[in-house]
């Protein structure tokens, strides 16, 4: 009988993981597979779990060269990362981006967004013809800036102002800063 | 009952409209807020301003007029667990409930956590397979969610979560198959084999005891970057519709092959249901996927489908203490699964083989 790999009892959950081609089997007793989220204390299969992969692999596979990285924003490291399989905020994905990207590497086929609100603009339906689901018109709604994207975009036009000596439209632009910086930002 | 089981036993669009080897569909969007830390590493004072601000644009969602909001934190735990056994949130969502919120509309067919491991979990349900519709549903809540609040987005890796392998849509698809003839003629392993070498991830028990499982399956895409929403939803209904073909297929030749043994197993799982006066859970959930295969092969008439999903729920664990407003013990609980199943299962017709 084969056993646990994670406390060593028999294991009656077999799971196969393939990405990119390489074969994963992942083989657990039932208590550990519930701590793992995949079905309830009495083994209901009943109750619809969130994702697989979530749990066990994040974190698993890290390049080394990631090592000494943090992220500037809530000081979330590979190490942290690690320990949680969870990462601190969305700056992590720029600070942190070697980390992510190794992750990303192991864990997802594509590496660029192309869903919602992506560059390719309107979502495409590539599917069979016999399939109801061929929507192509799900709409693209613009997506309204970051409050970064904001704080960048006026600075830009503040500069700009002040270069071009238009001391009105300068003050205007300091005082929208002024109260976009009060509403947001990670405290 | 109290107020909290009436909210739980709410009819259940679910249940009702079910239709034969589909037990229900999810979709599932992960959201955050840019200017907060994720749920994991953000003190409690920006959990509760994040809680507040979503509830606040949630509350003005057109789809929530009709819906409950709950605090986890004040729930007992067999409430909590409840509410994991009916779908409407994740195990890891009752883990921590500080400062997590669940919203669920009356209908039980929409739910968002607030506060899992993301921001907002925003999930929609059907009891038949038709992503078009769900996600037309569930974009919309989203573009409702995004014009209202600061959603963390980046130009190339898409929606950003707090673990990396739900980034890009942020989207889990799943369903929930029955597939017992599948499991019956032994192909279920390289069935699931098969699903996996797609790119898709089957959660269920297999090897020795899995059909002491009920024979239900799920599952749902692993795979979030790289493809559009429609890419991924149209390729899992694709492969769920052959899943479906494979199943029916399958029921043919065990009734061609194996009715007597058919017929004893149908006949067998009625009478232990008539007549049980302490069940297990595994026990009961086996001879209900039987039952369902009753109805679908035609020995049991097709009014007791939404019938026989209702059950299911109610006899689950929690649903049963909730039902009884106090603790139980398993064995407790066994007695009282049982007096459910036999109240239920006396006014059920006898089978009628061909
Ligand atoms: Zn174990
Ligand atoms: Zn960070």
């Amino acid at each position: 009988m084969e056993k646990c790999q994670f406390c060593g009892k028999p294991a009656t959950v077999h799971m196969t993981q393939v990405i990119n081609n390489k074969t994963t089997v992942i083989r657990m007793c039932n208590e550990c597979a519930a701590k793992h989220g995949l079905f309830d204390k009495e083994g209901l299969p009943f109750a619809m779990l969130s994702g697989l992969g979530e749990a066990l692999f994040s974190g698993m596979k890290q390049s080394l060269s990631a090592n000494g990285l943090i992220c500037s924003k809530c000081g979330c490291t590979p190490m942290s990362f690690k320990e949680t399989g969870r990462l601190g905020c969305p700056n992590c994905y720029k600070d942190l981006k070697l980390l992510i990207d190794g992750i990303i590497e192991s864990s997802q086929k594509g590496t660029i967004h192309k869903g919602k609100y992506s560059k390719e603009g309107t979502l495409t339906a590539t599917m069979d013809p016999t399939n109801s689901f061929t929507d192509t018109s799900i709409q693209k709604p613009i997506r309204k800036p970051s409050t970064e994207e904001k704080l960048n975009e006026l600075q830009e036009m503040l500069d700009a102002a002040v270069k071009a000596e238009q001391y009105e439209e300068a003050a205007r632009l300091r005082d929208e800063i002024k109260i976009l910086k009060g509403s947001g930002g990670i405290s | 009952m109290n107020d909290f089981a009436k909210k739980l036993f709410q009819d259940s669009k679910l249940a009702k409209e079910t239709i034969p080897v589909v037990v229900s569909s999810r979709i599932r969007l992960a959201r955050n807020l840019a200017d907060f830390k994720f749920v994991k590493y953000a003190c409690k004072g920006d959990l509760h301003t994040v809680a507040e601000k979503c509830e606040k644009v949630l509350a003005s969602c057109p789809i929530f007029t009709k819906s409950t909001i709950l605090n986890m934190g004040d729930l007992l735990d067999y409430e909590k667990l409840a509410l994991v056994e009916r779908h409407l949130c994740s195990q890891e969502f009752i883990m921590d409930t500080n400062e997590s919120k669940l919203f669920f509309t009356d209908d039980h067919l929409t739910s968002i956590m607030i506060n899992e491991e993301d921001h907002l979990r925003m999930q929609v349900f059907r009891p038949d397979l038709n992503f078009k519709t769900m996600f037309d549903k569930i974009n919309a809540i989203d573009d409702h969610v995004s014009e209202n609040l600061n959603i963390a987005f980046d130009n190339r890796y898409g929606f950003l979560t707090a673990c990396p392998t739900n980034v890009g849509t942020g989207m889990r698809a799943s369903v929930m198959l029955h597939l017992p003839a599948l499991v019956i003629t032994k192909q279920i392993g390289n069935l699931i084999l098969a699903v996996q070498k797609l790119g898709f991830v089957v959660r269920g028990l297999f090897g020795e005891g899995s059909e002491a499982q009920g024979n239900f399956f799920q599952i749902s895409n692993q795979q979030t970057l790289g493809f559009s929403e429609v890419d991924i939803l149209s390729r899992l209904t694709q492969i769920i519709r052959s899943i479906i073909e494979y199943e029916l297929n399958a029921r043919e030749i065990v009734k061609k092959e194996r009715i007597i043994w058919l017929y004893d197993n149908i006949g067998r799982a009625l009478g232990i249901l008539r007549g049980c006066y302490c069940l297990t859970s595994i026990d009961a959930i086996n001879c209900l996927s039987l039952m369902m295969l009753a109805v679908d092969l035609g020995y049991l008439p097709n009014t007791l489908r939404g019938d026989l999903h209702q059950v299911m729920m109610k006899i689950q664990s929690s649903h049963i203490q909730v039902l009884e407003n106090k603790v139980l013990n398993s064995s407790e609980r066994d007695v009282k699964r049982a007096e459910l199943l036999r109240e239920f299962f006396v006014t059920v017709p006898n089978l009628k083989f061909d």
